[in-house]
């Protein structure tokens, strides 16, 4: 006998907001979720336009930069002022002694950092024509030289800006988890939704090939399955593959996350009554059960996404994934394969920091999204 | 009770028949076959194969068949004779190829799942015992460090990270020495060394997502109306933690162990290739590089047979546990 | 007085969130005498309960209680239970045993982990004894005289079997089992059936008639109260608004808020046609209280530029009847400094 129902005064909006306003102004409360939606935001732009921010295309190499450390970047002269930040080209010298071919600075010459520079022709977004760079160097006269190189991140085996390449690889690494989880999301309530729906035989089938995938390690299965990737394949064909190997696991725990929503929203008055209007089932499952639970789905993939990029980057790694001439974050870091190239090349664990701010931003953002999501909170 | 094992073990034949068949499916689904690959790694050596030397091995090794002929064949021998096939790689049987590392990989896997529950555990309560405080968002943060790092470039790191500081390179279990000379006890604190590395690196993921989990589950039970009971009941904190709230909040985390068993199956399957332990993963990774499918095949459904077998441990251990499920299954 | 066993002066419980402080209970005087029931009424979010749990010291961390409560109690003497440890040895002796509480949901009050036997023999071993067979002895004697037909094998049940009423009787037999000076019930039948609630009411006069306890009786439901109770304080956001015995508050109610209180009440006997009397508006935030009367917005006897500007302050009207109204106590001269400003 509740003699009074409480009210918090809030201010009516609060009532009128649909689910989704709701949620997004609790996640903008969310600081670290907020932060990593902009740390997100910031690498698929880079990606997007890596044409752009990278100052060299994936063709430019030097074999002369082969393995060379990160361009040092000068800012003082000679004399030790101040002056525009600037870089020496290499050169390579005959040692006497040693009788070896040494790589140094060539001192002679100055190349001054410059924006906004002419480079390689690309194609911005695939169509737009254009050879503008974020930076590049130029020489005392002010005029491009591509002959000096500026690799802010090192140079990797074949001489390429890693820098650059890292930009690039973010198109791979960076999307393939979306598609594949994309995919998943799909199966995931189809599968689900037919399961927890129908019940009875269906039910049963897709249950134990859940259990059967679920099973089998990830990386064993994922390993076994890009062995099947039939070699010499074109780039574009091989990342259609991994991304559909990768989104072979991820379903299954939205399947069941699926299932169980499906058997309990079943039983509910709402879709007794759309049945009795006579809504066809296919309808019922889009339209109405659905929308019960997208919220809670949307998070779950969210944080389903860091195990697609780890396993992207192991399968890359042991050179079952994407292979060279591709370029994704895991082919980078197939260069620091043994120890030895690590110690000669500590630089090369560059795109490893990318890899793991990418991940925990995702986590991050993923907590931060369940919590708004949970109406309770 | 037994009566629950027992069915559960029964439901075991048809999961581990779909088992083993995906499994052959997916091993076999690579264009050609262990001859192919085996004639082009023998050609480029120099070696000439006439067209009846391929047709000669294709039959000897039986690769002719169907592959659904040679996957009844295959479960023929296994069912009947325990055989598991032929390793073409290694040229003898696959069972003896696995048992060289057998008892190496279960007790590395064995030894980390302890490390990562014994570790975990007690971070996890500490951290919901002290909410938001400096250590817990230290923990938090290493935690977060640790599941977002891929472990096999962590082994890089840390194996640089030795390097640089003793000038030791430490790859595999056991160093030359040790191989040469036996075990010996002057090597014991160098072989513990050795152990640490892969039991960080194959550990670190799954510690991290546990104390994750037990901080949530332990915070979240807190919270409940029972804790307030026995505190009003004049129980002590510690009563209240490790009575009642661990008891609830191990819950997830018990069911959450086969998933455990499989991460550390799949952490160290690239790990191992890293830091060269004499364990499965590399084993698998050339058998699968080199289509000997019978030896990937069985390593795969052995490591699936173990995160099952891992799945009814922890329902038991959870049926013991929690009394509600105990009584739903006894209904 | 001597007889009485707990004193609570100018309680005040602030709360931290996100948005900043909010004082919840905002000064609440009271006290129990000894084998008396009093009734603390009003509706959710009062501060009934955060001042019912702050006795024990069991609200949440968040919660910090200030003011004066003082219990006699059997191994410390007269203390202020405030200016204990929350999680040391001195309260944990108080609570359980000498005061101890039931609550609201009997469902979620047991952990459903353990039998109900363990739980309600954890408190028996805690206070009682540390002899195993005693206890248990003892345990079961109490949930005999609750009313837990075949004892023995409830014992060893789990809370999962028990039905909800079954399940209060368990939450009584533990707040007994160590024979308190006073129990605090904090709505204890709110979440059960109407024949159960009154079975329990029932076993709860029958009880402290054997057990010659207080009891705090805390509800939002004056019926009950009316069968409880021997004095009754009405609690309005954070602040009792009247308190006087159970007969005279439904005889004669003064304070605006219990007049509505009573008056929304079905009475039997009522035309079907009469309308319930019901409060207009809903409960102010907490938060960011305007000055004056937290009940000035909706109250019918409101007296502009009085009751908007001074908060007032229970005033003793004779006959053991305290009132917290300018309208009905007259209008308060700001110089003698009657009420708060």
């Amino acid at each position: 006998m509740a003699l009074f129902k409480k009210k918090v005064a809030r201010d009516e909006s609060y009532y009128l907001a649909s689910q989704w306003t709701l949620m997004w102004r609790k996640l903008k409360k969310h600081k670290l979720a907020k932060f990593s939606l902009a740390v997100l935001a910031v690498l698929y732009i880079t990606a997007l336009f890596a044409d752009f921010f990278a100052p060299y295309g994936l063709e430019e190499f030097s074999s002369l930069y082969k393995n060379t450390a990160p361009t040092k970047v000068y800012w003082q002269d000679e004399e030790g002022n101040f002056s525009r930040p600037y870089v020496h080209k290499l050169k390579k010298i005959n040692d006497k002694k040693t009788w070896t071919v040494i790589v140094t600075e060539d001192t002679s010459e100055k190349y001054y950092i410059d924006f906004f520079v002419e480079g390689i022709e690309y194609k911005l977004l695939g169509f737009i024509p254009c050879n503008t760079h974020l930076y590049g160097l130029v020489n005392e006269q002010g005029e491009v030289d591509r002959s000096a190189r500026i690799n802010i991140f090192g140079a990797d085996s074949t001489g390429a800006c890693i820098f650059s390449r890292i930009l690039f690889g973010g198109r791979v690494s960076l999307t393939i988890p979306f598609v594949s989880a994309a995919i998943s999301f799909v199966l995931g309530i189809l599968l689900g939704g037919i399961s927890g729906y129908f019940g009875g035989i269906v039910d049963n089938i897709i249950q134990r090939i859940i259990e059967v995938l679920s099973a089998i390690p990830s990386i064993p299965l994922w390993m076994a399955l890009s062995a099947a990737i039939p070699p010499g394949i074109s780039v574009s064909a091989m990342y259609l593959y991994i991304t559909i190997i990768l989104s072979f696991i991820g379903w299954t725990g939205l399947a069941r996350v699926v299932r169980g929503k499906f058997i309990s929203l079943r039983k509910e008055d709402f879709v007794m009554a759309a049945k009795l209007a006579g809504v066809s089932d296919f309808k019922i499952i889009v339209k109405h059960l659905v929308p019960g639970f997208l919220s809670y789905l949307i998070v779950n993939l969210t944080l389903g996404i860091p195990g697609s990029i780890l396993g992207e980057t192991s399968m890359s790694y042991l050179g079952l994934g994407m292979k060279a001439p591709a370029t994704s974050w895991g082919v980078l870091l197939k260069e620091t394969e043994d120890l030895v190239s690590v110690a000669q090349c500590p630089w090369k664990m560059i795109p490893l920091i990318f890899v793991v701010i990418t991940v925990l931003a995702f986590n991050f953002l993923g907590d931060g999204l369940r919590d708004a999501a949970d109406p309770y909170k | 009770m037994l009566k629950y094992i027992g069915k559960r073990l029964l439901l075991f034949i048809p999961t581990l028949i779909i088992i083993s068949f995906v499994i052959f499916f997916i091993i076999q689904l690579p264009p050609g076959d262990y001859v192919t690959s085996y004639v082009a790694a023998m050609s480029a050596e120099g070696e000439v194969f006439t067209p009846e030397d391929i047709a000669y091995l294709r039959e000897h090794f039986g690769l002719d068949d169907p592959w659904f002929v040679q996957y009844l064949n295959w479960i023929k021998g296994i069912v009947t004779e325990g055989d598991f096939g032929y390793s073409f790689e290694y040229g003898r049987s696959v069972w003896s190829v696995i048992m060289d590392r057998l008892y190496l990989t279960l007790a590395v896997s064995f030894i980390i799942l302890l490390f990562q529950y014994g570790v975990s555990l007690p971070i996890g309560i500490y951290c919901a015992n002290h909410q938001y405080s400096a250590g817990d968002y230290a923990l938090s943060f290493i935690g977060f460090i640790g599941t977002a790092t891929p472990n096999f470039l962590l082994a890089i790191i840390i194996m640089y990270y030795i390097y640089v500081t003793t000038g030791n390179v430490y790859l595999g279990l056991f160093s030359t020495e040790m191989l040469q000379n036996g075990m010996r006890w002057e090597y014991v604190p160098e072989f513990l060394g050795r152990c640490m590395i892969p039991l960080i690196v194959i550990g670190t993921s799954g510690t991290c997502g546990i104390i994750r989990t037990v901080r949530a589950q332990m915070l979240d039970e807190q919270a409940r109306q029972y804790t307030l009971t026995a505190r009003a009941k004049g129980c002590s904190e510690a009563t209240i933690t490790y009575k009642y709230c661990l008891r609830a909040a191990l819950n997830p985390v018990v069911s959450g162990m086969a998933g455990s068993l499989r991460t550390i199956f799949s952490g160290s399957t690239v790990s191992a290739i890293v830091m060269n332990l004499a364990i499965q993963g590399p084993v698998l990774l050339t058998a699968l590089k080199s289509q000997d499918m019978y030896l990937a095949g069985t390593i795969v459904l052995i490591q699936a047979v173990l995160v099952l077998l891992g799945t009814l441990l922890s329902d038991i251990a959870l049926a013991w546990l929690d009394p509600r499920i105990r009584f739903s299954e006894r209904g | 007085m001597n007889d009485t066993i707990i004193e609570i002066k100018d309680l005040k419980i602030n709360i931290k969130i996100d948005e900043g402080t909010l004082t919840a209970v905002r000064g609440v005087d009271f006290e129990i005498k000894k084998g008396e029931t009093l009734g603390l009424v009003g509706e959710s979010g009062c501060g009934k309960s955060l001042t019912s749990k702050a006795i024990l010291g069991i609200n949440d961390k968040k919660c910090k209680a200030e003011g004066e409560i003082i219990f006699d109690a059997d191994n410390l003497g007269k203390v202020n239970l405030l200016s204990l440890n929350p999680r040391g040895k001195e309260i944990r002796s108080v609570r359980g045993k000498q005061i101890s509480m039931i609550f609201q949901e009997p469902m979620v009050a047991f952990s459903p982990m353990y039998t109900i036997g363990n739980q309600i023999n954890e408190a028996t071993l805690l206070h009682i004894t540390k002899d195993k067979k005693k206890a248990k002895e003892i345990s079961l004697e109490v949930m005999r005289k609750v009313g837990i037909a075949n004892a023995e094998k409830r014992y060893d049940q789990y809370p999962h079997e028990f039905s909800g009423g079954m399940l209060q009787r368990a939450l009584i037999a533990m707040a007994l089992v160590c024979n308190p000076k006073l129990l605090i019930a904090d709505e204890p039948t709110t979440a059960l059936d109407v024949t159960i609630q009154a079975q329990i009411l029932e076993l709860m006069k029958e009880l402290q008639k054997d057990f010659g306890m207080s009891i705090l009786f805390i509800t939002h439901d004056l019926g009950t109260v009316a069968k409880m109770c021997d004095r009754v304080a009405v609690m309005y956001l954070g602040r009792i608004v009247e308190s006087a015995p159970a007969v005279e508050i439904y005889k004669n109610p003064q304070h605006p808020y219990t007049q509505g209180l009573i008056g929304s009440v079905h009475k039997i006997g009522t035309k079907n046609q009469d309308r319930l009397f019901s409060i207009e508006g809903t409960v102010p935030l907490a938060l960011n209280l305007p000055a004056g009367c937290g009940f000035y917005d909706r109250c019918h006897k409101r007296i502009e530029g009085v009751c908007n500007v001074y908060d007032p302050s229970l005033v003793d009207v004779g006959d053991d009847h305290k009132i917290a109204c300018f309208a009905c106590t007259g209008c308060p001269n700001a110089k003698e400094g009657q009420g708060h400003e």
